[in-house]
């Protein structure tokens, strides 16, 4: 008897196991007609307190909208999206909408394992051709074996419109009589103007990489051409990093490391801990994207402003943007359409508002009459994003260039920085990688 | 001496049973992905996609002439000196100090210094991210305030200075294990051989030496073995602190099969390398119980 019961107990346990096992592979058989309640799974990156309340207001009233809906959010941020979306995409139950960040390691190996819904039909159900340009629209496109970026299908709507510039602290440049440079040799003469008055010219940490891509491609779009920053981005046409106007890019930065004009310890100092630098008031200038204008509104006594990096003396200037990091849906989530009228809602005039009330740019035309000020730093941005686009000036992320771009480039720069290696030494370290890529 | 003997009527598999949970689940969540990692280092897979295409022993032979591995490789190698040997000496001290007098709060100074090996690796990168800060980090303020300004640096950013500086945390995480193991082993030790040695003249460093030590052989081994695997399989906190950077200066062999397999997509050249260091890890470890049985049997 005592036996039997102990061999029951152990078949209990097994059957427990198998059982677990069993349950992850199956997708959910019971799931409620859309009648009752549905749950619509959304993945996204919007993790900083302003981001993450216009997502949450969205949600809400996409949720009044659609009775019966329910949308459960998860908030990552970039980095932990990037790694942990493939997987979850790859899953019968994983989420139905999610941000997939754009460029050839994520979103065109994700179209190359046909993870990702193409969204061509809904292009034309939604007339979504009215609320963004062909030319934003290549930006989030592949062929669909995933080779081929920047044309074949449509995967992803993005929600906000992003460029970098440079900030400046209003109530710092007034107090000192500094004005916004209209040139770039301007530009420098006024870097060495601050570092001269005891104070950092421009508030910068490279301890986390990313961000001396946006430092060192700020001024190399100064002095490229539209056709080769599209070249090189979309790898057509054989183009080479190794050419002058990167190896000038280059050394300016280097040269600007050397003078001292970067927050004092800089290459010890986080991306979000050079921001909180800024906002508390220490350094004049900060060049990164629009994304931080809705930071830097809230919260401080000191005012600040957003100008695009001023051109060259005769040369025209383009400026690193784009559109934000697309929504996206699963392949073979069993929620297409209802997906889709949510990507829908995303891009809404109301999404607009709100994104644009919170100090981040939107992707689409505000609503008429909406009650926005535009006297402030978000409308130095919104001015800025339209003269680029109107402008046709907005360049390219370049480490969406190749898979290891990222990588090889945010090493590459820091040891420029840290004047480990020359200018020559980093555009040719760069381009062997680029080469790698291409022969492939 | 019945041991081996069922009682009568019992079932003899039976205590085989009792094993048998405990090992489908190693078999399913260590044995398993083991095998796998080492099927996928002969692919070339970028993690998802439906086709992967057999290789055979290109990755390896791209690794071999990899100068990132090779660097990464070094660097744990010197991590070896910050997880393990520093540890390992500064446990030895702070154990025979512990021990030597009984002092009022004992027990508050050995939880104290055990603290940071209970704290996860994460939240330990994110607290020395913060002092070593150069703008607003303890450490630059401190040194400031007592006059060493001089000596401020961008610690995690500085060429030379990111590889000890994230060493340095892990010897401040392994130290109280060490310690640990140190204390639970001195218990075992008889006093009587204290009495007798300080009776014919031995001084404390002498009993130290040989007394001590020879008697922590098991405890010292247990503690090489444990952080040499911490040393040359750490990734969370250099990923933490400083994601390899600056350039490669911190570069681990783990960091490199993070990024080549998650943020590059080459899941067979991570493989690998995840191979290669789980052999390394393997033989080590065998190596020095190799030499602590060794011991063992030369004394007896």
């Amino acid at each position: 008897m005592k036996r039997m019961r102990l061999t029951i107990a152990i078949l209990l346990a097994l059957a427990m196991i198998l059982g677990a096992c069993q349950g992850s592979q199956k997708p959910a058989q019971t799931q409620a007609p859309a009648t009752e309640e549905t749950t619509l799974v959304v993945w996204d990156q919007f993790y900083r307190d302003v981001e993450s309340q216009v997502m949450d207001t969205l949600n809400a009233e996409f949720e009044a909208a659609h009775p019966g809906v329910k949308i459960e959010r998860v908030v990552k941020t970039l980095d932990d999206l990037k790694v942990t979306l493939k997987l979850a995409l790859s899953e019968a139950n994983g989420p139905d909408v999610a941000q997939v960040n754009q460029g050839r390691s994520d979103m065109g190996a994700m179209v190359e394992a046909g993870l990702l819904l193409p969204l061509d039909s809904y292009l034309a159900k939604y007339n979504w051709g009215s609320v963004f340009s062909t030319s934003v629209a290549s930006r989030n496109s592949f062929t669909p074996d995933g080779k081929t970026f920047g044309q074949g299908n449509l995967y992803g709507v993005s929600p906000t419109a992003e460029v970098v510039g440079v900030y400046y602290n209003k109530t710092m440049f007034k107090k000192n009589g500094w004005e916004v440079p209209q040139t770039f040799e301007e530009f420098e003469a006024l870097l060495a103007k601050i570092k001269e008055s005891g104070q950092t010219p421009i508030s910068f940490g490279s301890l986390d990489g990313w961000n001396a891509i946006h430092e060192f491609s700020a001024i190399q779009h100064l002095l490229v051409s539209l056709d080769y920053i599209n070249n090189l981005t979309y790898g057509v046409n054989n183009v080479s990093f190794k050419t002058e106007e990167n190896i000038k890019a280059a050394a300016i930065l280097q040269q600007w490391a050397k003078a001292g004009y970067f927050t004092e310890g800089y290459p010890g100092i986080g991306y979000d801990d050079s921001n909180a630098l800024f906002k508390a008031g220490n350094g004049a200038m900060t060049i990164t994207g629009s994304w931080l204008a809705g930071e830097l509104i809230n919260d401080t006594d000191q005012e600040f402003g957003f100008f695009l990096m001023p051109p060259f003396e005769g040369k025209k200037a383009l400026a690193i943007g784009g559109v934000g990091i697309p929504f996206a849906i699963r392949k073979t989530s069993t929620k297409a359409d209802l997906a889709a009228e949510y990507l829908n809602w995303m891009i809404s005039p109301r999404a607009a508002e709100l994104w644009a009330k919170a100090g981040m740019l939107p992707a689409m035309a505000l609503p008429e009459g909406a009650d926005i000020d535009t006297d402030n730093l978000f409308g130095d941005t919104l001015r800025a994003w339209d003269a680029i686009n109107k402008g046709n000036a907005v360049g390219h992320y370049i480490d969406w260039a190749t898979p290891t771009f990222y990588d090889t480039l945010v090493a590459e720069l820091q040891k420029l920085l840290g004047s480990i290696s020359t200018p020559e030494d980093f555009v040719s370290a760069v381009q062997k990688d680029y080469e790698a890529y291409l022969s492939k | 001496m019945r041991s081996n003997q069922a009682y009568p009527g019992e079932n003899k598999w039976k205590g085989w049973l009792y094993l048998l949970p405990g090992f489908l689940i190693y078999l399913g969540f260590t044995f398993y992905p083991i095998l796998e990692t080492v099927r996928t280092s002969f692919y070339e897979w970028n993690g998802f996609s439906a086709r992967r295409d057999w290789i055979g022993l290109q990755n390896y032979r791209v690794m071999f002439y990899d100068a990132q591995f090779t660097n990464a490789f070094l660097h744990n190698l010197i991590f070896i000196l910050f997880f393990c040997v520093l540890p390992v000496l500064l446990g030895l001290l702070l154990a025979s100090l512990l021990t030597r007098k009984t002092l009022p709060g004992m027990t508050f100074f050995r939880t104290v210094l055990f603290l940071p090996q209970v704290i996860s690796m994460v939240v330990v990168g994110v607290i020395w991210r913060w002092i070593f800060n150069p703008q607003f980090g303890p450490l630059n303020i401190l040194l400031k305030a007592v006059g060493l300004g001089s000596l401020t640096r961008a610690w995690l950013g500085d060429f030379a200075l990111a590889l000890p500086a994230v060493g340095s945390v892990g010897t401040w995480v392994q130290y109280g294990f060490c310690m640990i193991l140190f204390l639970a082993g001195m218990q075992h030790i008889s006093e009587e051989y204290y009495e007798a040695s300080s009776l014919d003249g031995a001084n404390a460093f002498q009993q130290f030496l040989h007394i001590t030590i020879p008697g922590l052989r098991a405890e010292i081994g247990v503690a090489l073995v444990t952080t040499i695997i911490a040393a040359l399989r750490v990734f969370d906190l250099v990923y933490v602190t400083t994601r390899g950077g600056p350039g490669n200066a911190t570069l681990v062999v783990g960091f490199l099969i993070y990024r080549s397999a998650f943020q590059q997509n080459r899941i067979g050249y991570a493989s690998a390398v995840a191979t290669v260091l789980m052999i390394i890890i393997l033989a080590i470890s065998l190596l020095i119980r190799r030499l602590q049985n060794g011991n063992e049997e030369a004394k007896e």
